[in-house]
């Protein structure tokens, strides 16, 4: 099987088009990535997995209250708990999955110049990864919307949509950040910064309506504002936001991703010899 | 196999003019506010450095080709350039079939999970995909002798052992080429000589073998030729014994 391939440096010059080739020819190892990132982690622990759940879960408890309790906010129409909580796991997935894309290859680094492995493979495996965990973190979701008496819409099953868009969202800016790591260290410590503050600049625990509106602009430029809203209106609203959101979304995920490859491509010839 | 058969003529390893180029800024900090001091003090030239610099070879199926050379000569540079870790920055290589890069066994193991996970793991990283390598398990902890230690996580293996599990599954994917960088000079005794054996059984089945010791007698033994490394530079390839007395010589 594997004895007719022939590697021929002069014939590997890897277009975009051999990058996704790449990841389907190594389908296998993606997913084994993937599971690797989200066992490994939590194997020391006597919880495992169900960290997964727990976590989003404690982080809304202290920020309910802090900011329902304490400086009591308040969203027209939807109880603050579920607001919170699915502005938490879908924050949770940007953040995250930023980070944990922008890190592979240096994480990968001791494979990475070892082995012949599409370095890609890792980057994708990581953002992947995340997409699991805000999958599992919906769960916790539901159940509270079913308790406070939201209930679940329909439109429940059209969650997929927004969930995808950010998921190539995480990836281009993922491997924007994975190329630039190479070479900078800082990096890293910079886009943690940065994600803190995009996280920020979107509504997950305030009401938009807070912000004065002559501000209220900052917030909606965010495309994070737009796919949250698209998310919300989904997850419990039962209904579509607003078309301007949509294209928002949709045209930032696929700037954002291509741009992501084509630095990614870009570099990938030095990336090896800097690791 | 129709394809290997047809070509029997054509080498499974062919480098020709093959040189790589490390770009070295001296006074990198490898951090953006390093890069931003540097351009403040107008540092920023990067000097290139040949790690290695036209070398030329071909490596037909069965044959082992040493590789020897004081450190820095190149040598690992050489066989990641084979491994297809790094790309020549000039030159070309055409490598023919399943490459095993034994640099530095188990360099994708993970610690935290089995010996189990591990070997499928580190398998696919080799080329292989999940479903053949959970059907070669039971036979590479049997050759690796560590059936007792397959569920615990292998942070509390011992280097001996992590070695064993690597050298096992690399091998056990039966390569056509196989790189070794030193790696037999781990493990025991008997590990060694069992190494070996399967190395030699590789080899008669018909891998090409590139072969990198500081070990002069054991490349002399297993080598058909050998190629000896200066600073990047092609000094010397021929026959063993000719080449590997030329270098004690110089030494």
């Amino acid at each position: 099987m594997t004895s007719t391939y022939v590697y021929d440096s002069d014939q590997s010059r890897r277009p975009i088009v051999t990058e996704l080739t790449n990841i389907w020819v190594y389908r296998g190892l993606l997913r084994l990535l993937v599971t690797r990132d989200l066992t490994v982690r939590y194997k020391r622990s006597t919880l495992g997995v169900w960290w997964t759940l727990l976590n989003p879960l404690l982080t809304m408890s202290v920020f309910w209250v802090v900011f329902s309790q304490v400086f009591r906010f308040e969203i027209p129409g939807v109880p603050f708990v579920v607001y919170l909580l699915s502005g938490i796991v879908f924050i949770t997935f940007f953040a995250q999955g930023v980070i944990a894309t922008g890190s592979s290859i240096v994480n990968s680094a001791s494979v990475l110049s070892k082995v012949y492995v599409p370095a890609e493979v890792f980057s994708v495996a990581a953002a992947v990864a995340a997409l699991v965990n805000f999958t599992i973190s919906l769960l916790p979701l539901l159940v509270i919307q079913l308790f406070t008496g939201v209930g679940i819409p329909w439109t429940v099953i059209l969650v997929p949509i927004p969930a995808f868009f950010l998921l190539l969202l995480v990836a281009g800016l993922g491997l924007l950040v994975a190329s630039a790591a190479v070479f900078f260290y800082d990096v890293l410590d910079l886009t943690a910064v940065g994600v803190q503050l995009i996280s920020y600049l979107t509504p997950t625990f305030y009401p938009i309506t807070m912000i004065p509106d002559h501000f209220r602009w900052i917030i909606q430029a965010n495309p994070l504002y737009s796919y949250l809203t698209v998310f919300r209106g989904f997850v419990y609203e039962g209904a579509f936001a607003p078309t301007w959101n949509f294209v928002m979304m949709i045209a930032s995920a696929i700037v954002v991703l291509l741009l992501g490859v084509w630095v990614f491509t870009r570099s990938w010839k030095n990336l090896v010899v800097v690791l | 196999m129709e394809e290997s058969c047809g070509s029997a003529v054509k080498p499974a390893v062919e480098a020709t003019g093959v040189s790589l180029a490390y770009r070295h800024n001296r006074n990198r900090a490898g951090t953006i506010k390093g890069f931003a001091i540097d351009v403040v003090k107008g540092k920023t030239a990067s000097e290139e450095v040949w790690a290695l610099k036209d070398v030329n070879f071909s490596l037909s199926s069965g044959e082992v080709l040493g590789v020897i050379g004081r450190n820095g000569a190149g040598k690992s540079t050489l066989m990641k350039i084979v491994a297809r870790v790094l790309p020549p920055t000039e030159g070309r290589i055409v490598v023919r079939g399943a490459v095993a890069p034994m640099i530095e066994l188990g360099a994708g193991f993970n610690t935290e999970m089995s010996a189990r996970e591990n070997i499928v793991l580190y398998g696919t990283l080799l080329g292989r995909t999940p479903v053949q390598m959970r059907e070669r398990v039971a036979n590479i902890l049997d050759w690796a002798e560590l059936n007792e230690f397959v569920d615990v996580p292998i942070r509390t293996y011992s280097s001996g052992m992590l070695a064993r599990l690597g050298f096992a599954v690399a091998t056990d994917i039966e390569p056509d080429v196989l790189v070794i960088d030193e790696v037999l000079s781990v493990g025991d005794a008997s590990f060694q000589l069992k190494s070996k054996e399967r190395m030699i059984q590789l080899i008669d089945s018909g891998a090409a073998v590139l072969f990198v010791s500081h070990d002069l007698d054991a490349v002399e033994e297993v080598s058909d030729r050998v190629l000896w490394l200066d600073r990047g530079h092609t000094v010397m390839m021929g026959d063993p014994k000719e080449v590997v007395q030329a270098y004690v010589g110089s030494v």
